[in-house]
Parts: C-alpha cells; sequence; structure tokens
C-alpha cells in the first residue's frame, strides 16, 4: 500500500485538497452548525422573533413517544430498504453480467428508471397502487391480497419500502456492473471449470471480491433511505396510517418546511446527524475489518 | 402532484425575483436563531419589484384568467403590475413570511383562508380597508364573505377567488339506479341510502367520495350549526380547543365510519384531491364533494366520460342546515410600504373588486363574485339561468344565516390541526379505533398545538 | 503506456486463453443457460421499467385517467401534450436551465474531486484519513437540514439568481471523492511506482495514467451526479428566479390545480417523460465505457 504514495509535496497536496475542503466547510458544515444552534430556539416565522429556550427541544423530542417510534421505524425502514435494494440489485447486476447478448440494453433499462424524480415516481405508484383507483390494485386483489395500505400500517410501510427499493436500484446497479467488470475473467472460468453453480459463484466467489463496493453501497444506501426519501411519503402516505410510515426525515420535512417550527425541526436535524452518524462509523469500522480491498 | 394544491399554468409573468426575499427571510430566520435578537424591519418595507408585485397560486386556466385581469388593470390605469405564480398556497405562504421577515415584500399575497391567521399574526399586514378610498362601497360585500375577512371589525385582506364545497352528482347513474336526479339527497343518512341504492343496483362500485381535506370536515360542522374551535372558531379570541364532544362530531364519523365498512365509500387518500375528482369522473363513485371551483371542470370531464353532471347543496350532518364556511383566498398587504405605491395598490384592489373583475373572474374560474352588484348583474343577465351549476354555490352561501360557526377557523398552528384532524379521521373512518377514542385524541393533539 | 495495457490485459488474456481451449463447451453451455437466464432478467428489468412505461403511456392520453389494466395503452393526444407542455408551457426554456446547471454540476463535481482523490490516495502527507473522513460526512447534511443559514450565506454573496448560487454549493462530493478513491486503491501500486520511475508530474500522471484507467466508474459517477443534479427541487426553488428555474420547479407549471378540478395528469406525466429524456441520452451514449471499465469482460 505504501508505494502507492508516490507523491510528497505537501503545498501541493494542500492545494489539490482545497477546492473540496472550501466548499465542504462553507456551503455544507458552517450552515449545518448554525441550523444545529436553532434547536436551542423557539423561532417565530414572520416576525424573526426567536426565544432561547435552551435544550427544551431535545426535551420535547425525549418525551414524546410519537418520535419514539418514529426512530423505531426509521431503524427498520433502513434496514429493509438497504437489505432489498442490494440483494435486488445484486441478482440483476449479476444476470447481466452473466449474458453476453443484450448486455447494454439490460444495463440501461435497469439503470434508467433511477433518473425518475422521486415525487414523480411516488406519484406513479400512488397511482398504480391505490387501494381503490389503482390500475394494479385489483390484479393483486386477485392473488387474495387486499390492499389496503390507506388504514393497514404494515401495508403503507411495506408500500413505502417497496418504492424507496425500486428507486434505488439503478444507483446500485451502476456500481455493481463496475465492480464486477473488474472481476478478472480467469477467476470465473476457474470457477465454472470446477463446477461452481451461479448462485455460489456470486455468492463465494463474486461478493467477497466485491466487498469494498458492497461496503460502499450499505453506506450509500443507508444514507438515501434516511435522508433521500420524504418524498415519497409526502406524496403517498402523509407519515400514516398512524404513523406507520413517519419516519424522521419527512417528519424533519414536514416540521421546518410546512409548519415552520424551525426550532423543533432543527433538533430533529441533530437527532438525525447522531444517528446516522454513528451508523456510518460503525459499518466503517465494520468493513474496515472485513472488505477485501484487493490489489 | 394532484394531492397537494400544486397548480400549473402561465409562465411568462414569473420575475426573477419572486423567490429571493421569501429565502432571504427563512434565512434571516435562521440568523435571528443564532444572535437570539429579532431580526425584521422596523416597520418599513422595500418592495421586491418597482412595478407593483402580486404573487399567486393559480395554475392552468385560472391563472391565464387572473393574467387577463393584471393586463385590463394595467390598460386602464396605466399602472404596471407583475403576477407571479408560486406554485402552490404553502409555497406562497412561505415566500410571503420569509418576507415580512426581511423586509423586502411584494405588494400582495395571495394567501389561503385557512393561513390567515398566521399571517395576522405577524403584525406585519396592513389592513386592505385603509387602503380602499373613502367612497368605496364596502357595504356591497357579500356579508357571509367579508364576515371571516374582517377581525377587529376591520377588513384585513380583500376576498378575491372565494368558494365553499358543493356536491356533484351524476344524474346519468341516478337514472340507472331508478333514484330521482332532480331531488339529490340533501343529508348524510340520505347519501346513504342513496349509495345504497345506487350500489345495490350495480350502477356504480360506491356512492359518494371527496378528499381527506379538513374543508369537509369544517363543512360538516358549519352546516350543523356547530363551533369546531372554541373562542368562536378562533374570532373572539385565542381558541384553545377543539369541539369533538358534541353529536355532530360524533354522527359525522359514525356516518363516515359505516359508508367505509359498507364499501359505500371511496377513499381517494389524504389531500388527494385530485384522486377523488378521478373516480367521480370515472364512475366509482356517484357522488363528490368538492371545490364550486371544480364546476368548469365538471361539465367538460363528465361529457368527456359520458354522463350528465348536476350539483347540490352541501349534504348535512342532521336535518339543520345553517351555512357553509368560505374557502379559497385573500390578497393580503405589507405593512410599511412607501407611501406613494399605496394609491397605486388601493386603486389595484378596487380594481380586482369591481363588479366587472368579479364577473369576468366568475365565469372564468367558477369561485364566487363577492359584491352584491356583480350577483344581481350576473342574474339580470340570465347567467344563473344558462348556468344553473355556477349558481349552487352562491345559493348555499346567500341562504346561510349569520352564525359564528359558518366563519371558517381561524387559527394560528392551522396547518398543525389541519394534519391532526385529517389524520386521526382515517384510524376512526376505517374502524381500527373508536369514534370516542379518535375524537378524544384528535382533541388533545389540537390542543396541545394551540397550548 | 504499452506497459499498463499490457498488464491491463493480463487478466483478459487468461480468460481468452482459458476459453480457449473449450470453446464449444462453453457456447453450449451459454446458449442451455442463457433463456432462463434472459427470461429471469427480462422480466426483472421490465418490473423496474414498469413505472416509467406507465409514465410514457399516461403522457399520451387526454386526461390521464385510467381505470384498469386495460387502460394502459397509448392514447392519442400525444403530440398535443408535448407540444403544449414544450412550447406552451414553456418547458424547454426549464430544461435548458437544468441541462446547464448539471453540466457545470458534473464537470465541476468531477474535477474537484479528482483532485482531491489525487491528494489522498497518491501523497504521503499527515492528516489525510482525517481530511478524507471530513469530506465524507459531509453526506450527513443534505439540504433540508441546512436549508435556511444555506440562503443567508447565499443571498450574502451575492449569488441569488446566479448560476453560481445552484451549483458551486453542491461542489463538494463525498460520494464521487469515496468512490474514485477506492477506484484508485484498487489500481495495482506497480503502475504508480512505473509512472513514478518516468518521472512524471502528478496532473500529468492523472491525466495520463488514472484518467484512461477510470473510464467506466468515471461516467458511472458522471450519470450519479447528473441525475441528482437534475432532480434538484427544494434548493433552486427558493434561490433563483424564473430565468433560472430548473425542469422540477417548472413541473410545477404543468401539474393543473387539483383543488379546481384540474386532472392534469397526462400533462404531469408529460413533463416527468421530457425529464428522463437527457439521463436517457447519456446512458445511451456511455453504455461501452460504463460496461467496459477495464475492457475485461469483451473482446
Amino acid at each position: 500500500m505504501a508505494t502507492r504514495e508516490v507523491f510528497e509535496s505537501r503545498w501541493q497536496a494542500a492545494a489539490l485538497l482545497l477546492p473540496t475542503v472550501l466548499v465542504s466547510i462553507v456551503f455544507l458544515y458552517a450552515p449545518a452548525v448554525r441550523a444545529f444552534e436553532l434547536s436551542l430556539f423557539e423561532v417565530g416565522f414572520g416576525t424573526g422573533e426567536a426565544d432561547f429556550v435552551g435544550l427544551e427541544n431535545y426535551r420535547t423530542l425525549l418525551t414524546s413517544s410519537e418520535y419514539h417510534l418514529s426512530v423505531l421505524l426509521t431503524v427498520l425502514f433502513a434496514v429493509a430498504v438497504v437489505v432489498g435494494v442490494m440483494s435486488f440489485s445484486l441478482v440483476v447486476s449479476f444476470l447481466i453480467h452473466e449474458v453476453e447478448v443484450g448486455k447494454g440494453l439490460y444495463l440501461v433499462s435497469a439503470i434508467w428508471p433511477y433518473a425518475l424524480p422521486p415525487a414523480v415516481a411516488g406519484f406513479v405508484f400512488f397511482f398504480l397502487l391505490h387501494p381503490d383507483l389503482g390500475v394494479l390494485t385489483r390484479p393483486i386483489e386477485r392473488f387474495g391480497v387486499d390492499v389496503d395500505w390507506f388504514s393497514s400500517g404494515p401495508q403503507a410501510f411495506a408500500l413505502i419500502t417497496v418504492v424507496a427499493v425500486w428507486k434505488q436500484v439503478g444507483y446500485n446497479v451502476i456500481f455493481m456492473s463496475a465492480s464486477m467488470n473488474n472481476i478478472p475473467g480467469s477467476l470465473t472460468e476457474t470457477a465454472r471449470l470446477d463446477g461452481v453453480g451461479r448462485l455460489r459463484r456470486l455468492l463465494w466467489v463474486y461478493a467477497p471480491i466485491m466487498s469494498p463496493t458492497l461496503a460502499f453501497l450499505a453506506v450509500m444506501n443507508t444514507i438515501y433511505a434516511f435522508f433521500g426519501t420524504f418524498a415519497f411519503i409526502d406524496v403517498m402516505t402523509q407519515g400514516g396510517p398512524a404513523g406507520a410510515t413517519n419516519i424522521l426525515i419527512f417528519d424533519l420535512y414536514r416540521d421546518a418546511l410546512q409548519n415552520f417550527e424551525f426550532g423543533v425541526a432543527s433538533a430533529k436535524s441533530v437527532v438525525l446527524f447522531l444517528i446516522v452518524g454513528g451508523l456510518m462509523y460503525v459499518q466503517f469500522r465494520v468493513t474496515e475489518k472485513h472488505a477485501y480491498y484487493g490489489g | 402532484m394532484p394531492d397537494r394544491e400544486r397548480s400549473g399554468g402561465s409562465v411568462r409573468r414569473s420575475r426573477r425575483s419572486v423567490l429571493r426575499t421569501s429565502g432571504a427571510a427563512l434565512a434571516a430566520a435562521g440568523v435571528a436563531g443564532c444572535v437570539g435578537g429579532g431580526g425584521g424591519s422596523g416597520g418599513s418595507a422595500e418592495p421586491v419589484n418597482d412595478e407593483l408585485t402580486l404573487w399567486h397560486a393559480m395554475g392552468g386556466g385560472n391563472g391565464e384568467t387572473l393574467n387577463a385581469l393584471g393586463d385590463q388593470f394595467e390598460k386602464e390605469t396605466g399602472i404596471s403590475i407583475t403576477m407571479q405564480f408560486q406554485d402552490s398556497y404553502e409555497s406562497v405562504l412561505t415566500n410571503f413570511l420569509g418576507a415580512l421577515e426581511s423586509g423586502e415584500v411584494p405588494d400582495f399575497a395571495q394567501i389561503d383562508s385557512l393561513f390567515a391567521k398566521q399571517v395576522l399574526d405577524t403584525g406585519r399586514v396592513e389592513p386592505v380597508e385603509e387602503l380602499l378610498s373613502d367612497g368605496f362601497p364596502v357595504e356591497d360585500f357579500l356579508p357571509n364573505v367579508t364576515s371571516f375577512f374582517t377581525v377587529d371589525g376591520t377588513l384585513q385582506s380583500l376576498p378575491f377567488n372565494n368558494s365553499n364545497a358543493i356536491m356533484y352528482y351524476n344524474r346519468t347513474a341516478f337514472e340507472e339506479a331508478g333514484l330521482d336526479p332532480d331531488d339529490p339527497p340533501s343529508t348524510l343518512s340520505e347519501v346513504r341510502s342513496a349509495s345504497e341504492t345506487l350500489v345495490d343496483e350495480g350502477v356504480v362500485d360506491a356512492g359518494i367520495t371527496w378528499p381527506n381535506h379538513v374543508w369537509f370536515v369544517e363543512h360538516w360542522f358549519s352546516t350543523a350549526g356547530q363551533l369546531l374551535f372554541d373562542a368562536e372558531n378562533g374570532h373572539a379570541g385565542e381558541p384553545s380547543t377543539l369541539l369533538t364532544d358534541n353529536d355532530t362530531a360524533r354522527d359525522l364519523y359514525e356516518w363516515w365510519r359505516g359508508m367505509a365498512a359498507d364499501d359505500l365509500y371511496v377513499n381517494p387518500g389524504i389531500e388527494a384531491w385530485g384522486q377523488a375528482t378521478s373516480a367521480f369522473l370515472q364512475q366509482e363513485a356517484a357522488m363528490l364533494l368538492t371545490s364550486t371551483a371544480f364546476v368548469a371542470g365538471a361539465r367538460s370531464g363528465a361529457e368527456e366520460n359520458g354522463f350528465e353532471v348536476d350539483n347540490a347543496f352541501y349534504p348535512t350532518v342532521g336535518e339543520e342546515r345553517v351555512g357553509p364556511v368560505i374557502g379559497g383566498a385573500s390578497f393580503f398587504v405589507p405593512s410599511g410600504l412607501p407611501d406613494d405605491r399605496r394609491e397605486d395598490i388601493g386603486a389595484f384592489l378596487e380594481f380586482m373588486a369591481s363588479p366587472d373583475a368579479q364577473k369576468q373572474w366568475h365565469k372564468g374560474t367558477g369561485y364566487y363574485p363577492i359584491r352584491q352588484t356583480a350577483v344581481d348583474e350576473l342574474a339580470s343577465a340570465g347567467w344563473f339561468e344558462e348556468n344553473p351549476m355556477f349558481r349552487t354555490a352562491l345559493d348555499q352561501l346567500q341562504e346561510s344565516g349569520d352564525d359564528p360557526a359558518t366563519k371558517r377557523m381561524l387559527v394560528g398552528p392551522a396547518r398543525q390541526s389541519q394534519q391532526i384532524i385529517q389524520d386521526t379521521s382515517v384510524p376512526v373512518f376505517t374502524g381500527d379505533t373508536g369514534v370516542e377514542e379518535g375524537l378524544s385524541k384528535m382533541k388533545s393533539d389540537v390542543e396541545n398545538e394551540l397550548a | 503506456m504499452t506497459l499498463l495495457e499490457t498488464i491491463v490485459d493480463v487478466p483478459n488474456r487468461a480468460a481468452e486463453y482459458l476459453s480457449g481451449e473449450r470453446t464449444g463447451d462453453r457456447l453450449a453451455r451459454l446458449r442451455e443457460d442463457g433463456l432462463a437466464v434472459h427470461a429471469a432478467l427480462a422480466s426483472l428489468v421490465l418490473l423496474l421499467l414498469f413505472p416509467v412505461l406507465v409514465a410514457v403511456i399516461v403522457s399520451t392520453k387526454e386526461s390521464g385517467i385510467i381505470t384498469g389494466l386495460g387502460g394502459l395503452v397509448p392514447g392519442g393526444n400525444t403530440y398535443a401534450n408535448y407540444y403544449r407542455a414544450l412550447v406552451e408551457l414553456e418547458f424547454y426554456r426549464y430544461m435548458l436551465n437544468s441541462l446547464v446547471m448539471a453540466s457545470v454540476v458534473v464537470v465541476g463535481k468531477l474535477v474537484v474531486s479528482l483532485l482531491a482523490v489525487l491528494a489522498v490516495v497518491y501523497y504521503r502527507v499527515p492528516y489525510k484519513d482525517i481530511v478524507f473522513l471530513f469530506i465524507l460526512f459531509t453526506l450527513l447534511l443534505p439540504v433540508p437540514v441546512r436549508f435556511v443559514p444555506l440562503y443567508r450565506l447565499v443571498t450574502g454573496l451575492g449569488w441569488n439568481n446566479t448560476v453560481l448560487a445552484i451549483t458551486v454549493p453542491y461542489l463538494a462530493s463525498a460520494t464521487t471523492v469515496f468512490v474514485l478513491r477506492q477506484h484508485f486503491l484498487s489500481i495495482p501500486p506497480s503502475l504508480v511506482e512505473n509512472a513514478k520511475l518516468d518521472g512524471v508530474g502528478p496532473l500529468e500522471f492523472l491525466w495520463r495514467v488514472l484518467i484512461p484507467m477510470s473510464k467506466g466508474i468515471l461516467v458511472g459517477v458522471s450519470v450519479i451526479i447528473f441525475v441528482y443534479a437534475w432532480n434538484q427541487y427544494l434548493w433552486p426553488l427558493v434561490i433563483v428566479g424564473d430565468d433560472l428555474q430548473v425542469a422540477q420547479v417548472g413541473l410545477g407549471q404543468l401539474r393543473g390545480q387539483a383543488q379546481a378540478g384540474d386532472v392534469a395528469w397526462a400533462l404531469t406525466m408529460t413533463g416527468s417523460v421530457l425529464t428522463l429524456l437527457p439521463p436517457l441520452v447519456l446512458l445511451v451514449l456511455f453504455r461501452k465505457p460504463l460496461l467496459e471499465t477495464f475492457s475485461i469482460q469483451r473482446k
């Protein structure tokens, strides 16, 4: 590894890092720190009045059972999304990798839906799976499933998860395909010659080699599940029924941009930051130990 | 999305500075928070543009009608005005609150009546009554409309696009089911029996639909003469509670629950205006509760889908019928604008409130005119005879008594209260929560927001 | 460079060599498994594409109300819808703005991130891991979290209503830095040492050695950045006015006023389909580098 570090000029390194670091500080960290300060205030919107309330906003969160439910739901949701999207994408990427004919067509078709704007994606699914009016509702009900996610919490949760997974598959396929293309053909051949079946080849030969990519995707998908999914909920369930889909980012979005409760919303951002930051840290520690960084 | 009130339409009048102030104001909120002091303008305000500027949420055909009125105003007075479309009532509210805070403001903002209190509470808007010239015939406004917009005895904002909820029904389906299309249901129990007949005869899948929006609950309360909030729905002081411990509330939710249990009601979803309309137009449900502004859309939509449509008064919870609450929006004007603009601002308000403009607006959109003169002129020109559907909402409004219950809720945390009422309704009508239990949860959650 | 190519080509040759002996056998197996695999793949991909296909179909209809599966056939309003959206409601203008914004963000992010990764991977300097973590943790700060102060800052700079406002704040990219770092780490160090022996400077090294070896991953990342930038809504909505406004906000102009009974689903979907075209073009154009990252797989 050490041999890779062939350049030594500190000022050169600093100059190369400067644009990214500068933009990070100015446009990301500084505003975030300021936003976090807001969590100590009760802010009146339209008048500019802000009352210092200390940790009151945090106390509200600490004692709110609805918020606790929301935290729990979000963690469950993130786990479901990460596992769902990665297993589905792994299969799709693997199959694309396996075929010779139509590779490009399959790849483009698998990635393209990822470009659909989240709100539009939510709307299309609403349209397709509306409990009373959905285009697919009756065909699905023929299989004995009562499509009822307006009142069934578990169904609503499952629906949101499916949509969130669907939306993120393209992203995963891009990286997984690239990573599979890195696998030396010789390895594939050896496995084939040894009569290793497809599934076992995917799980025991490819996956370990792809582990850095998979680790990266686990982190990215976690962040996506926590931060990138509020549009689906805004369009389809508004957090309901009975809070069953009220995940943290939607809750925060509603408080900040619909109800103008900036103080509480900021406190919620801090909590969210800590939760995801902690998860990310754990993921890094785990993958550092286990991921195979080849080369 | 169809479920929010996003509107689309003409873009030619948008301007680059539209949202600048709004964001600045949002930012000001942040900074104020950090330093713990009050930001803002201390009484004087800067206009965002040299010419008069109106921020609005009217898209599609309504936006085009509004722009035409703006052009006419320019032609008649030589005063220029820009109409700036801002996506939704929610965006206009956000941007306007931000603007008030930063001190760089538009001259007019079209604010949804639901959010009126939030704007009034900033103390940074000027009552429009003070901008109208002395001779302006204030008494010609329809009293049922202006009563909502009059706070502390002064007209605070200029009612412009106003509506109430009415019932649309599918005449063709009624006939097929052997119901009399000239005698539509007028109470909830009649809605239920008509729905049963319609479904039993196999004409439609369900009887009725409406978006799960607080406005409909407000209508059921007001038509029953029942206040929704104490302190006269917020018009006689600060409200502290939601009034759900009464027969109106119980009867309403029992009925709603029964309709849902027997599949007589299509639940389109929370704030799902578009889905409700579609369910009606694609004849899944034979009755639809929605805004009077749907009149034109109902006619063309029904034609396209091959049935005859009509409308009627909003169905009441019991036998009593007091009156509807108003809906729609009004124009607010920020305080502290330079004196030399105030005359122009007044001129525009008077123009928009003029009988001619109101007639044009009514015909183009289905919102009712707010001037008695306009109503009279439309009537004598035979407009309502030719277009009886346009008449219904107005009749419903004018037959209404002067009851505090018909004044729409005027509460600060309106959006929060709205969300609680809508969200909590769901488990009640699906049967997952008891009616009493749900209503008391609704009450205590709203009380928490009001406290 | 020839040396590089040779090294890169080794696994490829090995594969050829290995498969060469038993070509017939292998082809037969492929064909045998091929049908099942293709069937599985086709149905999975169709599942993914289905919502997009629905959007396309709705965009060809008059009102866009669909009553059942039978309604999923194209309507006759295609031209009218696309004309109204693009020309009458000037959606093309928003798309052009988005195109400018997204292109600037893609190029800017790539350049800025490549430089940073060059330092992180190929320089022996202290604290660079901390700097890397510092960049990485910006992932936890999405726009809704820092919305309010960011506005103050950008207006304070006088950038509102400029392209700078909707591009510069996006330039730091944890994702790009992470991906490129990981990719560079997978390039054998021996290659680097060879380059070093040839006395190549850092920027030339980046340009002539690293970038040619990273085409696939760069294209993949570009697609992702493009889609990310293209789908921005909240920030452009408040920071720029109509002249620079982006397609996601412009979509709002196509939606009817639902409360007034406007059921403008066809137009909404027309706009959505239009916003899907640029990413599609990008994918089709660059599918080859995407497939052939290291030119290992195919001949």
